[in-house]
């Protein structure tokens, strides 16, 4: 497979924030490829019901704002290569990357690479991945009607998705390691709501999750208050213990990055690699929401077109 | 040569979304098995995937040989319909 080698921008993902900055970009007639290796719209996508984004009274569907957004920036001219970015070399006029689908340069690149879910890091996770062990609802959930699941984490993905739970499972352990959630007050409410499926079990670490003839069968915890092991009766386990920023393929290119891996960046929302632009979850204090995706999307997007614009003048 | 595919999906899969996508820009058709619709066709997934997980692909080769790939996963679709 081979595609146009030379682009004016190239943004790596098609979530949120790309697709916003795409839409900025093509509009006022900057050429634009994205690259995406998994579902556009990144994880508003893959997330069920959207209920605090702007512009929708009853909230909308992760799947319908995704597929909006995808069509409002082709709409704009924005093109969409299905393939991942596997490196990027900073030039000192453009930026070179290696991608599934043969090697391309851009005059500016946006990294809007977001993140990724979070391992618990126990044994048997490994083990029964996709199999019992799961880091998406909205694709896995439709495996366990009416059978019994545990659901890792306290904080905001754990309660939305242990609640878009309850439509197919007949019971859900919510283990959560701290005394307190890190969700909402709005979303502790819902979880209240379905108390008759939810339990919830503070202060409890998980610690193994077992298996029985190919098939997870319980997982085992301690009730940190008492120093006792649980065990989790279950059929399924999905955990989300929070995310990971997806940039190890960035490793070794001279990217600045935080100490768990997140961008930095400048006012500008610039990296210290020059043309090398960073926005929305992937960037080191990011807010971790569609609204302000969508805003770095846009902010970053007139800072490249600045960026553009300057460079010509530099070239010329 | 692909002789037909079949996908096992859900409503709320977005990977499902990605795969049809993928086959439709290549201009492949396919049967879509909705697990939301058809819960009774979930074993036949799971049996052919060996995993509880959406999408399922299921290319049938001429010779009738068949290749199931889990997932929207572009480094196996892609080589089992050229
Ligand atoms: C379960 C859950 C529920 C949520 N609910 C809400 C909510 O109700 N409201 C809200 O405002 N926010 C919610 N969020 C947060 C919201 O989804 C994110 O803040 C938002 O999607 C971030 O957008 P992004 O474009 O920066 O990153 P992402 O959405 O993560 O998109 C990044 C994209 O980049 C792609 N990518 C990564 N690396 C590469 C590579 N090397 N090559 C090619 N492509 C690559 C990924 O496949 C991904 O599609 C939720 C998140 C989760 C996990």
């Amino acid at each position: 497979m081979s595609i146009k080698k030379d682009h004016e921008v190239i943004i790596i993902g098609a979530g949120p924030t790309a697709l916003t900055a795409a839409i900025y970009t093509t509009r006022e007639d900057i050429e634009t490829l994205l690259f995406e290796r998994g579902a556009i719209g990144g994880l508003a996508a893959v997330t069920d019901h959207i209920d605090n984004y702007p512009g929708f009274a009853d909230g909308v569907d992760g799947l319908v704002l995704a597929d909006q957004m995808r069509k409002q920036a082709e709409r704009f001219g924005a093109v969409i290569e299905l393939g991942e970015v596997t490196k990027i070399d900073a030039g000192k006029s453009s930026v070179k990357l290696e991608t599934t689908s043969g090697d391309v340069t851009a005059k500016a690149l946006l990294i809007a690479t977001g993140s990724d879910y979070k391992k618990v890091g126990v044994p048997g996770e490994k083990e029964f991945f996709a199999r019992g062990v799961h880091y998406c609802a909205t694709c896995d959930g439709a495996f366990y009607r009416d059978k019994r699941l545990v659901v890792v984490g306290g904080g905001n993905s754990a309660v939305q998705e242990a609640v878009f739970l309850t439509r197919f499972a007949s019971h859900i352990d919510l283990l959560v390691r701290g005394d307190h959630f890190r969700a909402s007050d709005v979303l502790q409410e819902e979880l209240k709501k379905h108390k008759d499926k939810i339990t919830v079990h503070m202060n409890t670490t998980t610690d193994e999750i077992v298996g029985e003839d190919n098939k997870v069968v319980k997982v085992i915890g301690t009730d940190k208050l008492t120093g006792k092991k649980v065990d989790f009766p279950t059929d399924g386990v999905f955990v989300f213990v929070g995310l990971m920023p997806n940039t190890q393929f960035l490793k070794g290119c001279g990217l600045e990055l935080d100490e768990i891996g997140f961008i930095k960046t400048d006012e500008n929302l610039m990296t210290n690699l020059k043309g090398v632009f960073a926005a929305g979850d992937v960037r080191h204090g990011a807010t971790m929401q569609i609204a302000s995706a969508t805003g770095e999307g846009a902010t970053v997007a007139l800072r490249i077109r600045e960026y553009i614009e300057g460079h010509k003048v530099i070239n010329e | 040569m692909v002789k037909n595919i079949t996908i096992f999906t859900t409503n709320t899969c977005a990977y499902c979304v990605m795969v049809k996508k993928y086959l439709s820009s290549k201009g492949f058709g396919y049967e879509e098995v909705n697990l939301d619709q058809n819960p009774e066709r979930q074993a036949e997934a799971q049996n052919l995937s060996g995993a509880l997980t959406v999408p399922v692909t299921v290319v049938t080769k001429e010779d009738d040989s068949q290749e199931v790939i889990v997932g929207f996963n572009l480094g196996r679709l892609a080589p089992a319909v050229s």
